[in-house]
């Protein structure tokens, strides 16, 4: 009797405790939108929260890119608001950290917001919850993205979402450091293991060259590489090429550089913010990295304080062109059977978004690159520094986000990055993932 | 209504009234309980068991297709055995080391208020706080430890306190083990202040040395409490997250991650929420056996005595 009852006591536990901390490890998934909803929208209500009656109601989920994110979005609110009193706009901006689960966790309850701004879009369409970019966008608003940019979100032939921004990478040197050690600003990869090796016994607390391959953004080494040996995730037909010679040799390159000791010590665990920091205390002397590194390693510094830095082409293996790789992210809307006049509406939204100059203003504040050519001028003509970057944005390469594997690719290369660095042979790596992913 | 009211002189009505009140009483409960943990554990198993789509719409049932996808999976053994190391190290040591430091705690000492608050601060930070501070302890490029050894001379140049994954993993229990003390030390504690000094006096005056004492009566009475913290440590530990992710989120390759920051990574980074689920359900058996065998183990031995 007491051992069965033992037995069932035993169970109740357990199954209250695992059931506590399954909850506890997901509740910030399913806790977000309620948790998330009223903070920022406190902020984003000042306007009286009328019923909205005969009012078309917009639902938005943001992304939040940085402090001032919030803010913006709840004047944009406001503004449109007031602009269109027939629309009842209500934006919600979720952090990155929670923006899949609250959105994975809308689209389970039957729940989709109308508008969503986030990276990824190929997972969505692949359920058909999204509508056809030009069913949501007006014509006007259309012609003014960068057409490159539009390819990014093409799927049998149809754009489905629009590029919202965009962030390049390139290479970043401390001018000071490269001086003192007479190093060049590298080119090739040749160059880079000279300068890292001649930086090396200049000083060796100095790390010479920065690499991330963690789950963070592991991705984004390997294309930094790959793509700068002529290689890539995809042939020109979207067949997957993971494993082609030249992704093996940037790969193995890349983590030569690690076992030389040319790099920071932890390129597994080190996440690109680390390196930002350690570039920023002048600890690192080249990166890659984003075109937002400048105020990043400002933030909380005297002018005078901040380091001597430069920038320049990715270097590439000999004879190779230089790539820099792009990010974008995008807006998709979702088809949640809206009726014509709320389509209109959706078409009023992206108008006012991407009015010129608000737009501008909004790239600006976030310090990204704009994803519209009008906005490109713009910025271009607001800041000299934006001038180069908006150059180099319009020719960079971007991940195949619009490949349904993609999230699997992604941190495919980068457990094959780090199983490299442990010592595993990347060529059979690769065989493996390109394997893995072709069988799905 | 009469004012003596003794059950037999209830009217029947009153009696049913009796009969149901205390399901009454404790229906909110049971309502909470059905709602917060029976709805989510049987959903994760019905996940485990579909086909879901990444953006998270399920496609229909597929039967142990999950299950045999996870298993099969390359880093599948080698999450299971971090996850078994990881739940045996920080429970084993953290429950040693808790209870000699409860025994110490136990004595009468000047400070012994204080130094009993001291104990509890690491159980009551946050584990995403604690394990960025045992990040920022042992980094190489900047870390405290690093710093402090260099200006006591007793080193010359930065040490890599984590040179392989392993090294890695090894901090992070030792982080596990450094949040898990208190609590077993409170849980002894209790159960130290409960025994009757008596015995004790009994025990010396028969000639009983220390560690007579501490085996043959310390030991046995103070047992309950390490039972209950033991079970609770083993699923808190087993189902923990912060403290592996804060710190590593599992890299390199998989090589520090356990269940849980596995299927998180499938479910949110992978867009494998079926898979993810499946793994969920592992856990939740690997952990209803043990608790089940050790507590039903322990509890009938105690009978026996």
């Amino acid at each position: 009797m007491k051992k069965s009852l033992a037995l069932l006591l035993a169970l109740v536990m357990t199954l209250a405790l695992v059931a506590c901390g399954g909850g506890n490890n997901k509740a910030p998934a399913n806790n977000a939108p309620a948790n998330n909803a009223p903070a920022d929208n406190a902020p984003a209500d000042p306007a009286p929260a009328e019923p909205s009656g005969d009012k078309i109601d917009i639902s938005v989920i943001a992304a939040q890119y940085g402090q001032n994110t919030a803010k913006w979005w709840a004047d944009f609110q406001d503004e449109f608001n007031k602009t269109y009193e027939n629309i009842n706009l209500n934006v919600e901006v979720v952090s990155w950290n929670d923006i899949y689960t609250v959105v994975n966790t809308r689209i389970s309850g039957d729940a989709a917001p109308d508008i969503l701004n986030i990276d990824v879009f190929a997972d969505y369409q692949a359920d058909d919850l999204l509508l056809p970019a030009k069913d949501y966008v007006s014509e006007e608003t259309y012609a003014k993205f960068y057409d490159a940019f539009l390819e990014q979100s093409n799927i049998d032939g149809t754009i489905w979402a629009v590029p919202d921004l965009a962030s390049a990478r390139a290479l970043y040197y401390n001018a000071d450091i490269l001086e003192a050690a007479g190093v060049e600003v590298p080119t090739t990869w040749d160059e880079l293991t000279a300068a890292c090796e001649k930086l090396k016994a200049y000083d060796s607390n100095i790390y010479p060259w920065g690499i991330d391959m963690t789950t963070d953004e592991g991705q984004a080494a390997f294309a930094y590489y790959i793509w700068n040996n002529g290689g890539d995730f995809t042939d020109a037909d979207g067949n997957w090429t993971l494993n082609s010679p030249e992704n093996v040799e940037a790969v193995e390159y890349a983590v030569g550089l690690v076992n030389a000791g040319l790099t920071n010590s932890d390129p597994a665990n080190e996440t690109r913010y680390t390196l930002q920091d350690l570039f920023g205390a002048g600890q690192l002397a080249m990166m890659i990295g984003p075109n937002s590194i400048p105020t990043y390693i400002a933030v909380d510094k005297e002018p005078d304080e901040v380091i001597n830095y430069g920038t320049a082409p990715i270097p590439t293996n000999e004879g190779k062109p230089s790539v820099s790789a792009g990010v974008m992210d995008r807006f998709m809307c979702f088809d949640n059977g809206h009726s014509d006049e709320k389509l209109e509406a959706i078409k009023t939204f992206f108008d006012f978004f991407y009015e010129d100059e608000r737009y501008s203003d909004w790239v600006l504040m976030e310090d990204f690159l704009p994803a519209t050519k009008t906005g490109g001028e713009i910025a271009a003509a607001a800041d000299e520094r934006m001038a180069s970057w908006v150059e180099i944005v319009g020719s960079c390469k971007f991940y195949p986000t619009a490949q349904a594997k993609w999230a699997d690719v992604k941190q495919g290369v980068i457990d094959v990055q780090q199983q490299a660095l442990l010592g595993g042979n990347v060529q059979e790596l690769l065989d493996n993932l390109q394997a893995d992913i072709v069988a799905g | 209504m009469s004012k003596k009211a003794p059950a037999a002189g209830l009217s029947p009505r009153g009696r049913a009234l009796r009969k149901i009140e205390p399901y009454i009483w404790i229906a909110p409960s049971v309502i909470l309980m059905a709602v917060f943990i029976l709805v989510p554990i049987i959903s994760v198993f019905q996940m485990s068991m579909s086909d879901v789509s990444k953006a998270g719409k399920i496609k229909g049932f597929n039967g142990i297709a999950n299950f045999t996808k996870v298993i099969n999976g390359s880093a599948f053994g080698l999450v299971l055995k971090n996850t078994i190391v990881w739940t045996v190290a920080v429970v084993v040591l953290s429950t040693i080391l808790g209870f000699v430091l409860a025994l110490i705690l136990n004595n009468q000492f000047r400070g012994r208020k204080a130094a009993r608050a001291i104990v509890v601060f690491p159980w009551a930070t946050t584990l995403v706080v604690q394990a960025s501070a045992w990040n920022f302890i042992i980094n190489k490029d900047y870390g405290t430890l690093n710093t402090l050894l260099l200006k006591l001379g007793i080193i010359k140049e930065a040490v890599n306190w984590t040179p392989t994954p392993e090294a890695y993993f090894a901090w992070e229990i030792a982080c596990g083990i450094f949040v898990t003390i208190p609590f077993v030390c409170f849980c002894v504690l209790s159960g130290l202040q409960s025994i009757d000094t008596t015995y004790y006096e009994a025990a010396t005056v028969d000639g009983a040395n220390y560690w007579q004492k501490l085996f043959k009566i310390t030991l046995p009475l103070v047992k309950s409490s390490l039972t209950v913290s033991t079970v609770l440590n083993i699923i808190y530990v087993f189902n923990s997250f912060p403290i592996i992710w804060t710190m590593t989120k599992g890299d390199p390759a998989n090589h520090t991650d356990t269940l849980v920051t596995y299927l998180y990574k499938l479910a949110f980074y992978n867009g494998r929420q079926g898979e993810a689920a499946a793994v969920s359900v592992i856990g939740f058996i690997i952990l209803l056996v043990c608790a089940s065998v050790y507590m039903v183990y322990t509890l009938r031995k105690g009978d026996d005595e």
